[in-house]
């Protein structure tokens, strides 16, 4: 498992609807904002990228220092953002094919206004089982 | 590092511009602002400054097309140690700046120049120019030495051409200093270090590599001057060359260096710039110096100096030169291994200077987040240096981020008009909406946004920027409060009170802080102020304006222009107005608003400030008021709030968008309900105009506005003062009744109100209203018993409306379209509270008989009409001129009815009856109120009942016909058929009408204390009296019977002494029956007399008779013809003074059917037995 590592979605507005601090270093508040700040910077990229390949994955598009931003795009426009310091790719290719099927669970429930945050615990519970499986 | 690095940066000579001697800040500002304008001088017009004292080693130097660039370095800057890497390091020119009206001495002038030009080794070229000297510095400035130019006082265009001109010269000069140069390195061994190699000894074969090294070099520095010079031909000619040496010397760095050199000189060409592949080949040969760059790093050297700086400068550069849209990507790229790079760099401004660099890199590529990004890496390496200058950069950089991570101050939005349309146009699609009520309040990036503000707010209390602290503050608590702990929520306070200490009293700022304020109402006017549209065209000028009905649409408003849902609102100059908004302090403190009150941009409005405290968590509902000052409309968008020493101004939209991103569940919280407040509904703002002032009447009940306390039918008057507070004066006023009970106002002043017109400003009427209690119903009953209060609340009252203008146009503008001023309706609710009063039990008809006395004259007959009979009994006393005879039975009646009133209330009733006589009456009556009878009066206590009798006038009516029985008793068909309708119907309509007349003159009064009293409802009690009995008591006896005494004139002389009617006893009396008949048709009968004592004995039959009789007296055979009387003759007696009674009777015979119905017989058979009422006869005289 990475030691660090933040995933977030990204609405199609650019509003963050899930976020979640999924490495194993320990949690320093600081760290954490920090990787927010990357991933909002990063979103400037993944906007320019998302239109040039018919692949959703990215893979890693852009980095700051040692960290790195892989992004998943799905057809709705969510984006899947993962900041990371592993070079895991095959991993995170997975994960993020499993929590786009999660995230597609969520958006089928008919109380789910699309856009809205997740707030389902269901699904906090499963893309942290999924981050300690492939990351 | 260098900031603002290009690949043209090589090309560019840097002049320092140095102030010398006193210069004010805003001067030396304008003085730079005119240099920068001259950055770069054509070589065209040098050529009359340019001399050639050699053959110029620029062989190539395109006269007609190039150009010398400047770079302009305000205030000069220190050396760099890589100056003899790239020559456009080095300051060539040094100019100095002096104000010559602050510098009068202008050889101590000199002096100082002199002296700052000594820093500045590498400088070829020195000026100082003076500007504005007077006639004296200019006179001798001529003097001094050639360095020194003095600018005549000129404006400021005039100014600029001379500068131009100086400029021109300085670039001549500089130019043959570099020819110069360029000869001398040629030719001498100059030495060019840079701190890289400076340290590494030379072995003896190095040496030879080092001589081939310094000619490679100084080749560079050739090529570099050629570049300054504007000659790129040349220079890339002497860059091929020094690429050649260094590549043979593996003089890596300045290889680089030269290829970079080479890349200039190809860009500045024109003739390349043909060339399509100029792109791909720059950026071939630019990775090619980044690569070698990369290669010359020396491991030993690398704590002290890297050329680092040089490869991530390369990468910017390239970078720049490719920072285009389409190529986005691979800028990218570069800038992403420059910001790499940064981790290695060994000086903090190095790093500073790349970080800025690179956002200033990705704001050009539109990478609004990226620069933001880079730029709050920036603004966190300022704050690292902990100095207040490097704070002031970190909050101007911050600010710049604020934009992307929308948080920016509502100052830095210019135009308000972006957030205008998006709250109005994309109000109704929803998703749009839902963005931009996120950009409003963006919570979802809250962390980010929560760091961004925090950051700023340190830097600005570093800075010492309490306005700017202050704004972050108030936009960190107010936008994120549910994210911050109350600790938290108190430090932002302290930090708010402790910014505004160190502002002036009344700083604004753009940026509301606490509390939250919506509107809650705007208050349409009472309904002592309605205002009415005025219709001049029509005398009820109210009429159709004000809205009728209970119906929001009503089909006859169409054509109303203006929208349903905007609401109009008027108000008048010079009125007080309200306006309710509602304040939240979601917050874990105190919050004191100093003042609030309402903000005005139309500035027709005065508002009143108040000051409110609002607890932790708790809201408010305000009522904040103003008067309106001009006609026009007003627009009130917000509040101006003056809370923690500062003014700021919070507008209800942004409430309500919040309110509705709360609702959607895009936003944190909504401040109003977790302080514990109702959900409102939007509150539309309506259209407010402002109309001049109108009258206003204001008006209020003489002896208190409390309820009017009423018992059923009272009658009370109530008097209401109405006084005119306005301006101008009530010019027209109407009165008019509305609700329920309207029956109740018995009368209204209409005259006395018009009687008073125009009525002035501050002038006052009094207007008397009669009211008259009205029945309460069943359900009133249970709710007088139940509890007065709700009774009061009861909307059963009426209400004056009282419809009122002023003049009907103003003198002094003629009225411009529909410019009538409006009028107004004051609605006066008459609160009315009815209590149960007397209660009616039942009523009945009651007769009784006195017996008549028999006297030489029959009473005579009374028909209903006719008061005849009154006329022979006026008497002394009231009460007695209702006790006369019955003209049909011809004896003395007196009528009652008998009312039964029961009194459950807590008070004591007195009740007195009149009957009003008839108005023939009138020629008759004593005194003025003689033709009302009074009785005493009766007093019923609480809880007690009381009967009260009153009597009546007896009446009869004249004929006993068919028709009353028509449809009462039903009767044959025959009987039916026989009567015509009409007369049947008159009849009938006679008997209600006389029923009715007798009712309507009687009157029950009652009082009760002092001054309550009314009149008690009887019509209908007495009505369902009579009907009872009306039959037996009104209706006449088929027969009347009478007795008279018949006289002979003999006996009357002597009658003088006895009196009147008498008969004396041991006389013959002679005496008449009479018997009229009271229908039309015959009747026959057979007739009997009786007489009998006091004791009730039959005296004339009997064996012990006392009257002896002479005639007939049994069975007498009578025909009465229709309407007629018929006599019968007899005389009397009397043996024995004494009382005796006579009494006639009689058996009808052949009895017709009205007859029958009259004596309610059972059966045909049954005979009609009529019998008369007794008459009385006094007999005197001795036994």
């Amino acid at each position: 498992m990475a030691t660090t590592a933040c995933f977030i979605i990204v609405s199609r507005d650019d509003i963050p609807i899930y976020e979640a601090e999924v490495g194993s270093a320990t949690k320093r508040e600081d760290a954490a904002q920090m990787h927010q700040f990357i991933l909002h910077a990063a979103l400037d990229i993944v906007q320019d990228l998302a239109w040039t390949t018919s692949a959703m994955y990215l893979k890693a598009i852009d980095r700051f220092n040692d960290l790195v931003v892989s992004v998943y795009v799905t057809a709705g426009h969510t984006r899947l953002m993962l900041l990371h310091d592993s070079r895991n790719d095959d991993g995170i290719k997975s994960f993020f094919q499993e929590v786009h099927e999660l995230y597609i669970k969520i958006l089928l429930n008919p109380l789910y206004l699309p856009g809205s945050r997740i707030a389902s615990s269901h699904f906090d519970t499963k893309v942290r089982a999924l981050a300690r499986k492939y990351l | 590092m260098e900031p603002d690095v290009s690949i043209e940066t090589f090309s560019m000579i840097r002049i320092a511009i140095l102030p010398i001697g006193k210069i004010p800040h805003q001067t030396l500002r304008d003085y730079y602002s005119m240099f920068l304008h001259q950055h770069t001088i054509p070589l065209s017009s040098i050529s009359s400054f340019y001399t050639e004292e050699q053959k110029s080693p620029f062989t190539n130097q395109p006269w007609d097309t190039g150009s010398l660039r400047f770079k302009f370095i305000l205030g000069g800057s220190p050396p760099s140690p890589w100056e003899d890497f790239q020559s456009n390091r080095k300051i060539l020119a040094v100019i100095g700046v002096c104000h010559c009206p602050l510098s009068p001495d202008l050889d101590s002038v000199i002096e100082e120049f002199n002296g700052v030009c000594k820093g500045y080794a590498s400088a070829r070229v020195t000026r100082c120019f003076g500007f504005f000297p007077c006639d004296s510095q200019l006179e001798d400035g001529g003097k001094k030495g050639d360095n020194l130019r003095l600018f005549p006082p000129a404006d400021h265009q005039t100014q600029e051409m001379h500068l131009q001109t100086m400029m021109q010269e300085i670039a001549a000069s500089l130019l043959m200093e570099f020819e110069k140069y360029v000869f001398q390195a040629e030719s001498s061994g100059t030495i060019l270090k840079t701190p890289l190699d400076s340290q590494a000894s030379l072995s003896s074969e190095e040496v030879i590599k080092a001589k081939k090294r310094r000619l490679g070099r100084v080749q560079k520095t050739i090529g570099d001057y050629c570049l300054l010079a504007g000659s790129p031909v040349d220079a890339n000619a002497h860059y091929s060359t020094a690429l050649e040496l260094a590549r043979l010397t593996t003089d890596y760095f300045w290889y680089a260096g030269a290829l970079e050199g080479s890349i200039c000189a190809l860009l500045i060409d024109p003739i390349s710039q043909i060339n399509p592949a100029l792109e791909d080949e720059v950026r071939r040969r630019y990775n090619s110096v980044i690569s070698h760059y990369k290669k010359s790093f020396i491991q030993e050297s690398a704590q002290r100096v890297s050329p680092l700086s040089f490869e991530l400068e390369a990468n910017l550069k390239l970078a720049r030169y490719l920072c285009r849209r389409e190529l986005a990507k691979e800028a990218v790229e570069l800038l992403t291994s420059a910001a790499d790079g940064a981790k290695s760099l060994i000086d903090a401004t190095d790093r500073l200077i790349l970080y800025v660099e690179i956002a200033r890199l990705f704001g050009t590529l539109g990478y609004k987040r990226k620069a933001a990004f880079f730029s709050r890496q920036v603004a966190q390496l300022y704050l690292q240096q902990d100095n207040n200058l490097a704070a002031i950069s970190a909050l101007q950089v911050l600010a710049l981020t604020t934009k992307a991570y929308c948080v920016q101050s509502r100052a830095s939005i210019s135009d308000n008009s972006h957030i205008n349309e998006v709250g109005s146009s994309h109000a109704d699609s929803g998703k749009m909406y839902h963005q931009s009520v996120v950009s409003l309040f963006e919570s979802q990036w809250s962390t980010l946004q929560m760091v961004v503000l925090r950051e700023i707010l340190l830097s600005a209390v570093r800075a010492g920027d309490p306005l700017a602290a202050w704004s972050a503050a108030a936009r960190l608590l107010r936008s994120y409060y549910p994210l911050i702990t109350p600790v938290g929520q108190n430090g932002l306070a302290r930090a708010l009170a402790n910014s505004s200490e160190r502002l002036p009293y009344g700083t604004r700022s753009s940026d509301p802080a606490l509390p939250f304020v919506r509107l809650y109402s705007f208050p349409l006017h009472s309904s002592q102020m309605d205002i009415v549209k005025r219709n001049p065209a029509r005398e009820d000028w109210w009429a159709g304006s004000a809205p009728s009905g209970p119906f929001i649409y009503t089909p006859f408003s169409k054509g109303e222009p203006n929208d349903s849902s905007k609401k109009e609102l008027i108000w008048i100059v010079g009125e007080p107005v309200q306006i309710l908004v509602e304040l939240a302090n979601p917050c874990g403190f105190n919050l004191k608003v100093d003042s609030i009150y309402l903000s005005v941009h139309s500035g027709n409005l005065d508002p009143f400030p108040i000051s409110v405290d609002l607890p932790p968590n708790s809201s408010k509902v305000i009522a904040l008021s103003g008067i309106p000052t001009s006609v026009g409309l007003v627009m009130i968008p917000g509040c101006i709030v003056h809370c923690f020493g500062v003014i700021t101004e919070h507008l209800f939209r942004d409430v309500d968008n919040l309110l509705h991103g709360a609702a959607e569940g895009l936003v944190l919280s909504d401040p109003f309900r977790s302080c514990g407040s109702l959900r409102l509904k939007n509150v539309p703002v309506p259209n407010i105009s402002v109309v001049p002032p109108l009258p206003l009447l204001v008006s209020h009940f003489v002896g208190g506005d409390g309820a009017i306390i009423l018992y059923e039918g009272e009658i009370r008057d109530i008097y209401i003062s109405l006084a005119n507070a306005g301006t101008v004066p009530v010019e027209q006023a109407h009165i008019s009744l509305s609700g329920k009970n309207q029956d109740s106002v018995l009368s209204i002043p209409y005259e006395a109100l018009n009687s008073v017109l125009p009525l002035k400003p501050g002038a006052e009427v009094i207007l008397p209203v009669t009211l008259k209690a009205w029945k309460l119903g069943l359900v009133d009953l249970d709710n007088a018993s139940g509890s007065m209060g709700r009774q009061l609340k009861d909307s059963s009252s009426p209400s004056l409306l009282i419809h009122y203008a002023g003049p009907l146009t103003d003198c002094e503008d003629p009225p411009k379209g529909s410019a009538v001023p409006p009028g107004r309706r004051l609605v006066v609710p008459l609160n009315i509270c009815v209590l149960q009063g007397l209660s009616f039990v039942k009523a009945r008809l009651l007769s009784m008989e006195i017996p008549a006395h028999v006297g030489e004259n029959l009473p005579k007959p009374v028909y209903v009409d006719n008061s005849a009979s009154k006329e022979a009994n006026v008497s002394e006393t009231k009460m007695d001129g209702l006790v006369k005879i019955d003209p049909f039975r011809g004896s003395w009646g007196l009528r009652f009815l008998e009312l039964e009133l029961s009194n459950p209330t807590d008070v004591v009733f007195e009740i007195s009856v009149s009957v009003q006589l008839d108005s023939t009456d009138d020629k008759l009556s004593v005194g003025q109120d003689a033709n009302v009878y009074g009785y005493p009066k009766t007093r019923i206590d609480r809880d007690f009942s009381a009967r009260v009798l009153i009597p009546l006038e007896d009446f009869k009516l004249p004929i006993l016909d068919g028709s009353f029985f028509m449809k009462d008793f039903k009767l044959d068909e025959a009987a039916g058929s026989r009567n015509s309708s009409f007369s049947e119907k008159s009849a009938k309509a006679e008997l209600k009408a006389s029923i009715n007349n007798l009712i309507s003159r009687i009157k029950v009064r009652w009082q009760s204390g002092r001054n309550s009293s009314g009149e008690l409802n009887t019509k209908d009690a007495i009505q369902s009296a009579l009907k009872a009995s009306a039959m037996d008591v009104l209706l006449p006896d088929p027969l009347t019977f009478g007795f008279r005494l018949v006289r002979n004139n003999l006996s009357q002389e002597s009658n003088d002494s006895r009196p009147k009617g008498s008969v004396l006893a041991h006389d013959m009396t002679p005496m008449e029956v009479l018997v009229r008949n009271n229908t039309k048709e015959m009747i026959r009968m057979s007739l009997s007399i009786t007489c009998r004592d006091v004791a009730g004995e039959n005296c004339v039959e009997d064996t012990k008779a006392t009257v002896l009789w002479s005639g007939v007296l049994n069975g007498i055979t009578i025909e009465a013809p229709p309407l007629k009387e018929s006599k019968h003759s007899f005389s009397l007696y009397f043996l024995v003074p004494g009382e005796y009674t006579l009494v006639a009777a009689a058996v009808v015979e052949d009895a017709n059917d009205i007859l029958r119905a009259r004596a309610k017989t059972n059966s045909p058979d049954e005979p009609i037995f009529c019998r008369g009422p007794p008459f009385r006869v006094r007999v005197i005289g001795t036994a």
